[in-house]
């Protein structure tokens, strides 16, 4: 039964280790050999030494799948027509592994060393800058074009019951006030877009969220009461403001941040999302605050533009961002977090880029 | 939570004799009177290397936009696998990323086409919802079979011997009741409905809620009566009246957790200076934001760690069958101190402690379980092989983000 092996038996390099056939859940002690391209099994459970191990199986170097280093895990090759390895000694299978020849793939290389894992977090950490900065934002503009405006609309209207419900009331303007208004921004409007403007509509209420204006998906543009007063009758002001907002109705910013916003919280599943739920959302609320920077000044050049063609002078914006300031010290709000808001037009008080913007667009003309 | 049941679950084997088929009758005569053997399981997975894993299968995840997943995941697999130990030995994962890939793109697709569907109209959406939940006990089914089949103990691979045509008979009466509640507020006209017009539906899913734990039975019953391994398999022998039982304490925990919630909150919002008027309590609200949210995160993790420990007991104690029998005995508050100290870790490091916190969880949900045989395992002995599942299935297992705990 057990027949001498061939030549080679009588010193036998390789390694000791466990040999499960697939078949039966006992093992068996064999000893592994490299011979040419073929990894040899020999049976030494029954063995008195090692010259009377019987072969056992022979079998290509290239159906053997190899396991990764690591600290305590069990070290399993498994054969691809079925059978395992496991091995007894992590050192010594180790050092058989690497004189047989198997290569470790790049991936498993980098993960083994720290300098490897180090270089990965760093490029992780450019990565997902790169992603937030540009990436995110870019996908975000070229799905827009995927969806359709009806999505707008009803992303817009969901958003108006929920704001009315909570800050705004009826307004108190006179009726004839309010249509004045709406008719100086449609001409306005009609002079800067000849060809005709997005549908949108204006809407005048009492809020509670001081002198204000944001404009929602879909186009229902909202302006405060407190702000019609505030300007005081300078209706260039009014039509500037309200120019602002329908440039963000017209780029359809809103929907973009929302896109973006998903895409945020699609990548962060993608990371987290094996812990929970809470922990993958959680970026996605961040990173959504209100309108970026570039979007405010995509805005703001849509106003100056609007306003030129109506032949209303940019200025009337910078009179407009003072009476604001002095609103805010009269009434204690020194800075743009305590607006509920984050699209409305007071969470993006004018920094100095924004007002020189505005003044030298009016130099200009 | 831990990593969407991949590791407690379904690699863990359960198995059960049924019969007293044995694999060599000298085997008995030699022991009369069987021992009964006590086997632990065991994990050493630690948190430092799963992290240069993890990290490394992050960035190559997120350049490949994705496509990298399913070798992050094989990897991840047999990570855990390779790392936990019954009896001495070790599981392996077989399973082969290129199936994986093809099948989470089939699921991603799936996933797609409902989405685009709900742009279209509300009808295009219920097709498309009826059509995924026409799929999905059978890609349920599909997604067990492939992950038992390519995990592996001792070289022998373990089988899901259930058929699809069971798992629509099990899921049936949940997806009727899910049916039935649906329609129910569907049909409640849209503008200011009566009192009267919204208690059918509020009726009906009442009546879901308490159904919940005979429906949740069904489905593990159906999954861990089919769990088989050589000439053994399993089955779950526990009654509807202790899943009622464990499901109301567990809702029990978590009225307390939120009444507690509730009462701190008004405590803290006191505290900040909330008066009477709005403006007080909006600026409460925002001093106050962290200590709420801290207040947030622990009501809602020592109800979630109550229930993971509770139901993993429940399942794995009473699973077993003549000849082998589990025993978890997870304890509840150890789980909620890991739990809690986890999140706070994962924020405070922006997630880089993530890797820590899923090898110490799975160490303590592992190490709870025990396996007692009254029969060598060396006699185990395969049966027929079974085939290999569709990788599409496991896709959809992970894709919709169930944790059906395998």
């Amino acid at each position: 039964m057990s027949a001498p092996s061939p030549a080679g038996a009588g010193s036998m390099p390789g390694v000791e280790a466990e040999y499960f056939d697939g078949q039966h859940a006992r093992p068996r002690r064999v000893r592994v050999q490299r011979r040419g391209t073929h990894l040899l099994l020999h049976d030494v459970s029954t063995a008195a030494d090692t010259s009377t191990a019987t072969a056992l199986r022979a079998l290509p170097l290239a159906e053997v799948s190899w396991p990764e280093r690591t600290r305590h895990g069990a070290r399993i090759a498994h054969f691809a027509q079925g059978g395992e390895l496991h091995a007894l000694d992590a050192a010594s299978w180790d050092a058989f592994v690497a004189a047989a020849g198997v290569r470790e793939s790049l991936v498993v290389r980098s993960q083994q060393s720290w300098r490897g894992v180090a270089i990965a977090a760093l490029l992780l950490v450019a990565l997902i800058g790169t992603a937030w900065r540009w990436g995110v934002p870019a996908t975000a503009r070229a799905a827009l074009a995927l969806v359709p405006e009806t999505v707008d609309t009803q992303l817009g209207d969901a958003a108006l019951a929920q704001v009315e419900s909570r800050w705004l009331s009826a307004s108190a303007l006179p009726e004839a006030q309010q249509s004045a208004l709406r008719t100086e921004f449609e001409r306005a409007l009609a002079a800067a877009r000849p060809s005709g403007a997005r549908p949108h509509r204006i809407l005048f209420r009492a809020s509670r969220i001081g002198p204000n204006a944001f404009a929602l998906p879909g186009g229902t543009i909202v302006m405060t009461d407190e702000l019609v007063t505030l300007v005081a009758g300078d209706t260039a002001a009014v039509v500037g403001v309200l120019a602002h907002e329908y440039g963000h109705v017209e780029r359809r910013h809103g929907m973009r941040q929302a896109l973006q916003a998903g895409l945020v919280g699609v990548a962060s599943s993608l990371a987290f999302g094996d812990f929970s739920g809470v922990l993958a959302g959680l970026p996605a609320l961040l990173g959504t605050l209100g309108y970026s920077r570039d979007m405010e000044h995509e805005a703001d050049a849509d106003a100056v533009a609007l306003m030129q063609a109506a032949g209303l002078s940019p200025l009337a914006m910078l009179r407009f961002f003072e009476a604001m300031a002095t609103w805010r010290k009269e009434h204690g709000r020194n800075d743009a977090s305590d607006s509920a808001l984050g699209i409305a037009f007071s969470s993006h008080p004018p920094d100095a880029e924004r007002m020189a913007r505005f003044r030298s667009a009016a130099e200009r003309r | 939570m831990v990593g969407t049941g991949s590791v407690v679950g379904g690699t863990l084997p359960l198995f059960v004799a049924r019969s007293v088929e044995r694999a060599s009758a000298s085997e008995r005569s030699l022991a009369p009177q069987p021992i009964v053997r006590q086997h632990a399981v065991s994990f050493h997975g630690s948190g430092s290397e799963y992290f240069r894993i993890w990290i490394v299968n992050l960035l190559l995840t997120l350049l490949t936009l994705g496509l990298y997943h399913p070798w992050a995941k094989v990897r991840r697999l047999r990570y855990f696998h390779t790392h936990t130990q019954v009896a001495g030995h070790a599981f392996d994962f077989h399973g082969q990323p290129r199936q994986m890939l093809r099948g989470t793109l089939l699921v991603g697709l799936m996933l797609g086409a409902y989405s685009l569907a709900g742009h279209f109209s509300p009808l295009a959406q219920g097709v498309a919802l009826l059509l995924l939940a026409g799929l999905w006990p059978a890609l349920w089914r599909a997604s067990m079979q492939f992950r038992l089949a390519n995990t592996s103990w001792r070289g022998m691979r373990f089988r899901f011997t259930a058929t699809a045509p069971e798992a629509y008979w099990v899921m049936a009466p949940a997806f009727l009741a899910l049916v039935a509640v649906g329609g129910a507020f569907a049909a409640v006209p849209d503008a200011a409905p009566s009192a009267a017009a919204m208690a059918l539906p509020l009726l009906l899913l009442g009546a879901l809620y308490f159904c919940l734990p005979y429906l949740w039975l069904r489905l593990k019953r159906y999954q861990h009566g089919h769990y088989a391994y050589g000439q053994q398999q399993t089955r779950l022998k526990t009654t509807v009246g202790a899943a009622y039982g464990v499901f109301l304490r567990i809702v029990g925990v978590a009225l307390l957790a939120t009444l507690g919630l509730g009462g701190l909150v008004v405590l803290v919002l006191w505290a900040f200076g909330a008066g009477a008027d709005a403006g007080a309590w909006q600026g409460a609200l925002m001093a106050a934001a962290p200590l709420l949210f801290l207040l947030l995160l622990v009501t809602q993790t020592v109800p979630r760690a109550y229930a993971t420990s509770r139901l993993q007991n429940l399942l794995w104690s009473r699973t077993g069958n003549a000849d082998l029998r589990f025993r978890s005995e997870l304890g509840f508050a150890p789980l909620a101190r890991l739990l809690l100290k986890n999140w706070l870790l994962v924020m405070l490091t922006l997630g880089f402690y993530w890797p820590w916190a899923a090898v110490a969880v799975a160490r303590l949900r592992l190490q709870a379980v025990s396996l007692r045989s009254r029969d060598s395992l060396d006699a185990l002995v395969a049966g027929a092989t079974a085939a290999r599942g569709d990788a599409a299935g496991d896709a959809a297992g992970d894709a919709l983000g169930i944790d059906l705990g395998l």
